[in-house]
């Protein structure tokens, strides 16, 4: 049986960890939300500041995950898999990319115009070596990602995964993130559970 | 790691800037003639600014060569003049395989195609959009990966399995590795595998952002490389299981002993410097193939004339052969870097290498790198004594494989 050990959200400028709020910036001023959220919290990866915004949104959201949710002793590197989805994959990145080719091309842009990138990232920053997949949806599929994740934990391909959604377009980011683990008898991983961490921004504040 | 049963090549084929066939590919390795070139074919604003290596042929005359006439019917057939440039060069070649390794009553075996390629059919995708909104819908159906391989599967006549495979410029050695994986538990008895990719504007554009192209022509292990030349081809090998080989008139002399990929795990597209995804790649096909690095003859190198590949490479060859070094060589100087197509065509000169006792020179190869002990091989070499060859290919987000092949004992 598979269950959620951690959860991840970032929204419009919030940030729950495990169903709680851990974060919000002071409303005015605050010029980037993503990389207030690096300061915030400490974090000293300077690679960071050449990431892309999907890349930042997604290495923010696993680092608030796995801080103090995975003990990487458990498992060995292939043991851990990444399976996340969007619904414009690197379409953000694609844009800036674009507007600079009439110049000069930018390299530094170039190698994020692709959304499974953003996994590597989060690989190369955790030492993650087990399978990964990236996959497109108008919305959150939580069913989707239940069924893909289940598969790949029950047919022994996996003993944890990663897993959610990370979504940037222009000012709009969205990440959820859920760690899934075995036997660990905590919430039980299913698409409703899922769904109901997503939501609960809009109603949690405590 | 176990060693595997070795996996006998039958025949190869190939399709490159410096040839159309196997015998003209191994005349201009012979005579030093590379295939890079001002562009002719490629529809590109970078026409005498950027040199590649170009498959010498026009879409029409690959139609020729490829035998397909003015209707190609059947599922996933097309229209002459439709037909993707990557599924050509990939149906001459694969064809020119099958033709060398000529098996006997091929019907009768379990066939398939391990195909693997990088663009697809982006070049018809780009004569498409080049067309504006009256472009024709037919050229976009051939813009997915898997769309050659089924198209030259059914040209083929090739009916129990076909896969594609898309790793960056590992493509084709995985597609290799993975064909013998097929043939050594026992699901398929041959099966042609390697891979193709076709010059178009989305790479070359792709790859000049990234700053990584040579403005002249490469210089591959030079320590004043500039970096690298695109170029567009195809290449297999007809991999055959023992009952299948004791059937062929001629035996063949190579197997395919080792095979390895690994992961670097550390940049989207740079190498790491130390080269530790290259170097487990090439220690595990070694320990796969129950071979020592001294039982090496000679390595194709990976070796794109990239600052970072080519360190990185030569940093893990250095850290695995240290202090015997074998005879090696890019023969990216000649062909360019074929990208998805690489590993197929560099398997293809690799077995020849076994096969007649080969080695190739790395042309335009002048100032050795200082960072390494080692220089490649400048000289065509013929009548060596070649027991074992690596060839290497190594790709974007850390994707290394190796392939060992060996002469067999007889």
């Amino acid at each position: 049986m598979e269950y959620i050990t951690a959860s991840c959200i970032i929204r419009k400028n919030s940030l729950y960890r495990n169903g709680r709020l851990v974060w919000e910036p002071p409303p005015a001023g605050s010029a980037d939300f993503l990389v207030s959220v690096y300061q915030h919290f400490g974090f000293q990866y300077p690679k960071f500041y050449k990431m892309d915004q999907l890349g930042k949104l997604g290495w923010l959201a696993a680092e608030l995950l796995l801080s103090d949710g995975l003990d990487a002793a458990d498992y060995r590197p292939e043991d851990i898999a990444v399976v996340l989805s969007n619904a414009n994959a690197s379409l953000d990145t694609d844009y800036r990319f674009f507007a600079t080719v009439r110049d000069i091309p930018s390299p530094a842009l170039f190698v994020y115009t692709l959304p499974n990138i953003m996994i590597g990232e989060i690989c190369i920053r955790h030492q993650f070596k087990g399978e990964n997949a990236f996959f497109i949806f108008e919305s959150f599929d939580a069913g989707f990602i239940e069924a893909y994740v289940r598969d790949l934990m029950e047919n022994g391909k996996a003993r944890a995964c990663v897993c959610g959604w990370v979504e940037v377009l222009g000012d709009s980011y969205t990440a959820a993130l859920y760690l899934i683990e075995k036997n660990l008898t905590t919430l039980p991983f299913t698409a409703e559970n899922m769904n109901s961490l997503f939501g609960t921004q809009n109603t949690r504040h405590d | 790691m176990t060693k595997g049963s070795p996996v006998a090549v039958a025949g190869v084929g190939i399709i490159s800037a410096i040839g159309n066939n196997v015998r003209e590919c191994l005349s201009a390795l012979e005579n030093g003639q590379a295939g890079m070139d001002d562009i002719a074919w490629l529809d590109t604003v970078y026409r005498r600014k950027i040199p590649v290596a170009e498959v010498k042929a026009s879409n029409s005359r690959l139609e020729e060569l490829a035998g397909v006439g003015q209707h190609i019917d059947g599922p996933a057939g097309g229209r002459a003049g439709l037909v993707s440039r990557t599924a050509l060069l990939s149906l001459i070649a694969a064809r020119e395989a099958l033709d060398n390794a000529a098996i006997p009553e091929l019907d009768h075996w379990r066939t398939g195609i391990v195909s693997a390629n990088t663009v697809g059919g982006m070049d018809r995708t780009e004569a498409f959009f080049s067309r504006g909104p009256r472009g024709r819908l037919r050229q976009v159906v051939q813009h997915e990966c898997g769309y050659s391989t089924e198209w030259v599967a059914d040209r083929l006549g090739i009916r129990h399995y076909q896969t594609t495979i898309s790793t960056a410029c590992s493509s084709s050695a995985n597609a290799i590795g993975f064909g013998a994986k097929l043939i050594r538990h026992g699901i398929l008895d041959v099966v042609v595998a390697g891979g193709t990719d076709a010059l178009t504007k989305f790479t070359l554009n792709g790859f000049n952002a990234l700053m990584i192209l040579d403005s002249a022509w490469c210089k591959p292990f030079d320590g004043e490389r500039q970096g690298l030349n695109l170029g567009e081809g195809a290449g297999y090998l007809v991999l055959v299981s023992d009952a299948v080989a004791a059937t062929l008139s001629a035996r063949s002399e190579c197997v395919l002993s080792g095979y390895a990929n690994a992961n670097d795990a550390y940049h989207q597209t740079a190498s790491s410097p130390d080269g530790r995804g290259s170097w487990l790649a090439m220690k595990t096909a070694l320990e796969r193939s129950g071979l020592q690095p001294a039982d090496i003859d000679y390595i194709n190198l990976h070796g794109t004339g990239t600052q970072n590949n080519d360190l990185a490479e030569g940093t893990a060859i250095r850290r695995l052969f240290e202090p015997r070094y074998p005879k090696m060589s890019s023969t990216k100087s000649f062909t360019g870097h074929t990208l998805g197509a690489s590993g197929g065509i560099e398997a293809v000169f690799s077995v020849l290498a076994v096969w007649h006792g080969f080695v190739y020179p790395n042309l335009r190869f002048h100032t050795p790198m200082p960072e390494l002990p080692f220089v490649p091989e400048i000289e065509f070499i013929r009548d060596v004594p070649i027991r074992h060859v690596m060839s290497n290919s190594f790709g974007f987000g850390g994707n290394c494989s190796s392939l060992v092949f060996s002469k067999c004992q007889s």
